[in-house]
């Protein structure tokens, strides 16, 4: 009898551990990345691996906020906010490759690849300035509303978009003559501009949406508020937006509101809103397509996602305020 | 009467709208006008920066020039300066009837003129005074606030307190007029979030022997238990030495020490930075150094200002002339205050909601409301009179 028991007992443990062990090579049969953190007040990039192990801290420049792919797979370019410059970071040498200076008060990055051309809006100044990458050459300067932020050049490099955060508008350039289109008025404060297809996707900080335009027609389409279960709208302070083309779901970090939220691309729809650290603003998505890393700037740390569950695996330290990340295979 | 009318250049290429309209505003000042005790000391020293609020309504017309373009709107600034020997009334026909105007008087002035302006509908903004009896029994509805209430600064307090823990409070108040209004409604708000009030004391600024547990703050502050002390001090005077004297050692709170205010120069979030620098330094001609920040009363002006310019948008056409009535009125009306909340009209006193910040001289410890003080309709309106608390209704 008691040996029957035994063996029950036995061959339960058996069961539960050779479960455990399929679910932890499971686990682990995510492909490798490595990720770079800019952090606004250390000046400095982390590498960190899949493991969300910090593997180099790199000290850069004064206040490096917005980061973008360089034109070739090493190269990461970085706005240096406090220093007016942008640099070029090798993430495979770990050190700065070289920099265009002066580029008053860069702030964030876009870069059109084929045609070896960068973006940067120019926070202080209330414009956008346009660089040649391999000769380091000004091209343009435009004009914008008030503390400029998130800027982005559509695929086949004939137009650009720049949000003005002061000003609630988006300007519209034609990318190629550099002649103001339009401008597009949006609810308050506007952060960050994400294209997905043929929409422009604008999130409000202030307004606490995300507001969905038409890129050809620029006439708004829709809009997305967030407001989760036991918050107010107004506390809903959305910054950075990412897509996941393999899903179709775009990813928001609600700042202040210490979350992230999920939502359907084509149906608008909120699906989920998942508890990560203080201040949610950048975000970053794995190789794979199964981890989103969520930067909290408040709590000087990320949050790693897992996707399939929608659960967050664990948070690890950062440097102080991380601003901006970039995944690379 | 001075009278002078600034013309913003209008370098509009009006994209959206082919016709410009016209925004106009007015700020109503009394430059020559006593006001005692108003941030000045004993020997000149002062003791609270008082100052205009014209450059703050300049910085927000300069800051909503893309709007204004995008809107195809042309801004139109008239500023009144009221002289004291002449009849009010007489002079307040000088404003357009279709401006916002910042009324920027004395108490006793601002109240008679705000009452004339209000029976001509027209539409008026206080910055200047915190006084909660011009939004709970003046209750005008052409009278709009964006200056915080007492209520506000002293909510914003009292959570502060709660939150901290620092629960027993004892108040050391001035001889004042006002310092016993002010006094009553600090009562208020400690007694809204649960402190207990240990005393209640008044100092003086006689130096007489007779007086010596009046005037020495040591004395003052003695034979009671407390947490903190909460010193009001309208004109700044004797408030001044009491922290570092407590009879026992506290933290001092209220018009000295730890003090809530609608703006600060060292906001470090929220993109404060950013409005800060660009007040000292928008005006090439006249720069201010990096110490110096929007007052509560400028702040106030400037996001009267913006108000408006940040909510062009909820008006489907702009006719000739932008009404800030229409505007106001207006549900979706909406403000970036650069204090991580949008700012918004409350219906039944026209008071702007917004936080409130806790600060030293050089550091924002804490922006309220606090954590864990909700509100079921809006989180911000734990601060101030709420709608059921108001005798002012006007929604």
């Amino acid at each position: 009898m008691k040996a029957n028991y035994n063996k029950a007992v036995f061959y339960r443990l058996f069961i539960m551990h050779v479960i455990l062990v399929l679910a932890l090579i499971g686990g682990t049969k995510v492909s490798a990345f490595e990720a770079l953190l800019t952090n606004e007040r250390s000046g400095d990039v982390i590498h960190i691996d899949r493991s969300g192990s910090t593997t180099h801290v790199v000290p850069i420049c004064n206040r490096p906020r917005g980061m973008v792919s360089g034109l070739i797979d090493s190269h990461v370019i970085i706005a240096c906010s406090d220093d007016h410059k942008v640099i070029v970071y090798d993430r495979a040498a770990r050190e700065i490759h070289s920099e265009i200076s002066p580029v008053q008060g860069a702030m964030n990055v876009a870069v059109h690849k084929a045609s070896g051309r960068l973006f940067v809006t120019n926070e202080g100044a209330a414009r956008a300035s346009v660089f040649d990458l391999s000769s380091s050459q000004l091209i343009a300067e435009l004009p914008t509303g008030l503390e400029p932020d998130g800027i982005a050049i559509t695929d086949d490099g004939k137009t650009l978009f720049v949000a003005s955060e002061n000003a609630g508008l988006v300007h519209v350039f034609d990318a190629t003559t550099y002649a103001q289109e339009e401008v597009i008025k949006t609810n308050l404060r506007p952060r960050r501009i994400a294209l997905f297809k043929s929409e422009l996707w604008v999130s409000s900080e202030m307004g606490s949406r995300v507001e969905i335009f038409d890129i050809e027609t620029r006439k708004k389409k829709d809009e997305v508020i967030f407001a989760p279960k036991g918050f107010r709208p107004e506390q809903m302070t959305p910054v950075d937006i990412l897509f996941n083309d393999s899903t179709n779901e775009a990813y928001v970090a609600l700042g202040s509101a210490n979350h992230v939220a999920i939502v359907d691309a084509t149906k608008r729809k909120i699906t989920k809103y998942i508890l990560v650290g203080r201040r949610a603003w950048g975000l970053g998505l794995s190789p794979d397509q199964k981890t989103l890393i969520v930067l909290n700037g408040l709590s000087d740390d990320f949050t790693l996602i897992d996707l399939k569950t929608k659960r967050p695996q664990l948070t690890k330290r950062a440097g102080l305020i991380p601003h901006s990340i970039k995944v690379f295979e | 009467m001075r009278l002078s009318i600034i013309l913003f250049i209008a370098v509009t290429s009006l994209m959206n709208h082919s016709i410009a309209a016209n925004l106009h505003l007015a700020i109503v000042t009394a430059s020559n006008a006593e006001t005692p005790g108003r941030g000045r000391s004993f020997a000149g020293i002062l003791t609270r920066v008082e100052r205009p609020v014209r450059r703050a309504v300049e910085l927000a017309l300069f800051e909503s020039k893309t709007s204004f373009e995008a809107f195809g709107i042309v801004p139109e600034l008239q500023v009144i300066d009221m002289d004291a020997t002449k009849p009010l009334d007489e002079q307040l026909k000088a404003i357009r009837s279709t401006a916002l105007t910042i009324l920027d008087l004395p108490r006793p002035e601002f109240i008679e003129a705000a009452k004339i302006l209000d029976q001509k509908g027209q539409t008026i903004v206080n910055v200047r005074h915190p006084d909660t009896d011009l939004r709970d029994t003046l209750c005008l509805p052409s009278l709009f606030h964006t200056i915080p209430s007492e209520r506000m600064y002293f909510d914003a307090l009292g959570q502060f307190l709660i939150y901290r823990g620092w629960r027993k409070v004892l108040i050391v108040h001035g001889p004042t007029e006002k310092d016993k209004v002010r006094t009553k409604i600090l009562e208020q708000s400690l007694k809204k979030f649960g402190a207990d009030i240990s005393d209640l004391r008044e100092f003086t600024l006689s130096h007489h022997p007779d007086d010596r547990d009046k005037n020495k703050p040591e004395f003052l502050t003695g034979g009671a238990s407390y947490d903190v002390v909460a010193v009001i001090d309208s004109a700044r005077d004797f408030g001044r030495y009491i922290q570092f004297s407590t009879r026992r050692a506290r933290p001092v709170v209220g018009d000295v020490g730890l003090t809530p205010v609608g703006w600060h120069r060292a906001l470090e979030r929220y993109g404060a930075p950013q409005l800060n620098e660009r007040y000292q330094l928008f005006d090439e001609d006249k720069p201010l150094s990096a110490s110096e920040a929007m007052s509560d009363q400028e702040f106030a002006a400037w996001s009267a200002v913006k108000l408006i310019t940040n909510s062009l948008g909820t008006v489907d056409s702009i006719a000739e002339t932008v009404n800030p009535r229409d505007i106001l009125a207006h549900p979706g009306a909406q403000v970036d205050l650069y204090k991580g909340t949008r700012g918004s009209i409350r219906k039944w006193n026209n008071q702007l909601r917004q936080p409130i910040l806790l600060a030293t001289g050089d550091a924002v410890v804490a922006v309220a409301p606090m954590p864990k003080f909700l509100h079921p309709k809006h989180y911000v309106d734990t601060l101030g009179l709420d709608e059921p608390e108001s005798r002012c209704n006007l929604r």
